[in-house]
């Protein structure tokens, strides 16, 4: 089966920042592979190196820049690249539905069996992607996966999902499909030196809208940046002294003033 | 880690993945080299991870080995040189000093036994030429070989061997008095053979996140298959401490570049008088003067990674590199630990571990003095130590 990965590279901001317009100053930030796309890129290799998945595509949205991450993500295993970018993107904040739109044209394409896709970017924090593009394309899908067990002869992905309070639902997924990757699937592993080399010779493929077959208006955004800044920290904390009777009596006093079992 | 003059804006894209890629190893996979360095052990159970990555003489092509750039080889010796030199002299012993030399010079079937075991990490090699009596002038060793049938019987010993006790194989340069003019002549003696021992050497004060030891060798009988066909005469050994000097030239940016980081860091913490230290105009010198330091050490090492690459480097460049950074870094991590003021003493933090490891880095491979008399020699034509 082919395995489709999408990839993101997110900017980490320095402790110290500037902040420019609506945007943290580029200077300040170092751009890195997404950390759950990391996870999902191990995954996918690891079906291929079981002898299950015949190729991996990873699949990303970015400007030029990114090449050098998706290298990585090449470096590690995957196979090849498809990066899509457009002048549509510049200077835009795209939602969801104009990035759904995007790996809707490329799963066309590529025709995938199984869509990877990290939980979550570690920039924008929607969590949306996968789970939005499996509606779209009407795969199944599973979000949050921690652990994975295809049968690629039943057509069908045993899945933890980590739901909230520490609960883990253990479900069936049938194939097609689209996962979200969480921490904890795996241990992704470090780009040799050989594989690095490897990776140089791989394909990036360089792919517009146009060569999608979509125009800038399809993936036009309905959301814009109006502001950055930085939240100031108000910082109030009462450390309570005494012992564990007086400490008692002082948390209630607090938790009452602030209304708590009124 | 600075790098004040932009030089990693000169990478390749495939540089820079490798610099990426080795800081991320060092970083999840060397748990405390502080501790280790306190323990005098190394961190044994990453030697195969090393090997999986392929930081065993990466510059090399063939049998599995990946045949990166010059500046990668060199920029992966930084890196893991930033992190501990025993880590980096792992790394140079089994490639620059093992493994190239039987690439160089060996026959095919040693170049398959050998080469990908010791690439994979799964096989550890170690390099025999000092001797207890003969440093600084090798080719008065008195390790000698004698041809008996189609056998060669060793019989010496050889000191200050990074990994004996740990080895598999040993590259072990003797002279071989089965020919005319005993040439000097490399063999390769696996270290479960009768006659052979290597004990480990304890107590050192330097480099101590590294297992140095001797090999003795008694009526020592290899099959004569196991001489290295391709070399004969010092140019064997010397030829591998030129690879092995290239990287040290590398590392030792790094560990410097490790000890500034971590100056600067505390300097603009740690507060006295009201400011933080790096506020004051004596802790602002010593910083300006590290950066510029390493700065131009790093400098030369991109340039000498050009001449190797176009294959112009001269062993004498190599002096010059080792003996300028392996220097600065001898002085700069002073400085840092200075800068620590008490703290600086514990191993919490890197400078004074870095500051003892370059006494070794400074005397092993050719010592700084040494070094001097080879360009000496190179400027006047004059040699000084003969």
């Amino acid at each position: 089966m082919k395995v489709l990965v999408t990839v993101k590279e997110v900017g980490e901001a320095d402790d110290d920042f500037e902040i420019e317009g609506t945007d943290i100053a580029s200077s300040d930030l170092e751009y890195d592979l997404n950390e759950w796309d990391d996870y999902a890129i191990e995954a996918a290799v690891q079906l291929a190196e079981a002898g299950i998945a015949e190729e991996v595509v990873a699949v990303t949205i970015g400007p030029e820049r990114a090449e050098e991450t998706i290298r990585m993500a090449l470096a590690k295993g995957a196979d090849r690249a498809v990066r899509v970018w457009d002048d549509a993107f510049e200077g835009t904040f795209a939602d969801v539905s104009s990035k759904v739109d995007v790996f809707e044209a490329v799963v066309d394409e590529e025709e995938p069996e199984l869509v990877l896709s990290g939980v979550q970017a570690a920039d924008t924090a929607f969590g949306a992607t996968g789970v939005a593009l499996a509606e779209r394309i009407g795969f199944d899908h599973a979000a949050v996966v921690n652990d994975l067990d295809l049968d690629a002869d039943a057509g069908v992905a045993n899945v933890h999902r980590e739901l909230e309070g520490g609960i883990e639902e253990l479900t069936e997924v049938d194939l097609p499909a689209v996962l979200t990757v969480q921490t904890g699937l795996n241990e992704p592993r470090y780009a040799s030196l050989r594989g690095i080399r490897q990776a140089q010779r791989k394909e990036i493929a360089a792919t517009d809208l146009a060569d999608l077959g979509l125009t800038p208006a399809d993936v036009e955004s309905t959301l814009t940046l109006t502001e950055m800044y930085e939240p100031e920290s108000d910082s109030d904390a009462e450390l309570i002294e005494g012992d564990a009777g007086e400490a008692a009596g002082r948390l209630a006093e607090v938790l009452r003033e602030k209304g708590v079992g009124a | 880690m600075i790098d004040y003059f932009d030089l990693e804006a000169s990478l390749s894209q495939e540089e820079r993945l490798l610099v990426d890629s080795a800081r991320s190893f060092v970083e999840g996979e060397i748990d405390d080299m502080g501790e280790h360095w306190i323990e005098g052990t190394f961190p044994t159970e990453i030697i195969p991870k090393m090997g999986e990555m392929g930081f065993y003489a990466p510059n090399l092509e063939g049998y599995g080995l990946p045949g990166v750039s010059e500046t990668s080889y060199g920029l992966l010796m930084r890196e893991l040189e930033a992190c501990d030199s025993g880590l980096r002299s792992m790394a140079s012993v089994q490639g620059a000093l093992v493994m190239y030399p039987i690439h160089a010079f060996g026959s095919d079937e040693q170049k398959e036994e050998w080469l990908p075991a010791l690439g994979e990490g799964e096989a550890v090699g170690c390099f025999g030429l000092t001797e207890p009596e003969h440093g600084s002038n090798p080719s008065a060793m008195e390790t000698r070989a004698e041809k008996d049938g189609d056998e060669y019987v060793l019989n010496g010993s050889k000191t200050w061997i990074t990994n004996s006790p740990i080895a598999d194989v040993a590259v072990v340069w003797a002279k071989d008095h089965s020919e005319d003019d005993t040439p000097v002549r490399g063999f390769l003696v696996e270290t479960d053979r009768d006659g052979v021992t290597t004990n480990k050497i304890d107590e050192k004060l330097s480099l101590r996140a590294s297992i140095t030891g001797e090999i003795a060798l008694q009526d020592a009988r290899i099959p004569e298959e196991n001489r290295l066909p391709g070399v004969s005469g010092m140019k064997g050994p010397l030829s591998c401490l030129t690879q092995a000097r290239y990287g040290i030239a590398w590392g030792a940016v790094g560990a410097a570049q490790d000890c500034f980081e971590t100056a600067r860091e505390y300097a603009t913490d740690r507060e006295q008088f009201g400011k933080p230290i790096g506020g004051f105009q004596l802790q602002q010198r010593k910083l300006a003067e590290m950066a510029t330091q390493i700065t131009l050490a790093q400098l030369l090492a991109h340039r000498l990674a050009e001449l190797k690459e176009a294959g112009e480097m001269r062993p004498q460049h190599v002096s010059m590199a080792k003996r300028n950074n392996v220097r600065m870094a001898r002085d700069q991590s002073r400085i840092a630990r200075e800068m620590l003021g008490g703290n600086g003493i514990t191993a919490d933090y890197s400078p004074m571990r870095h500051m003892t490891n370059m006494e070794t880095v400074y005397t092993y491979e050719g010592t700084h003095d040494i070094h001097t008399l080879i360009l000496g020699e190179d400027l006047t034509g004059i040699q000084a130590y003969q």
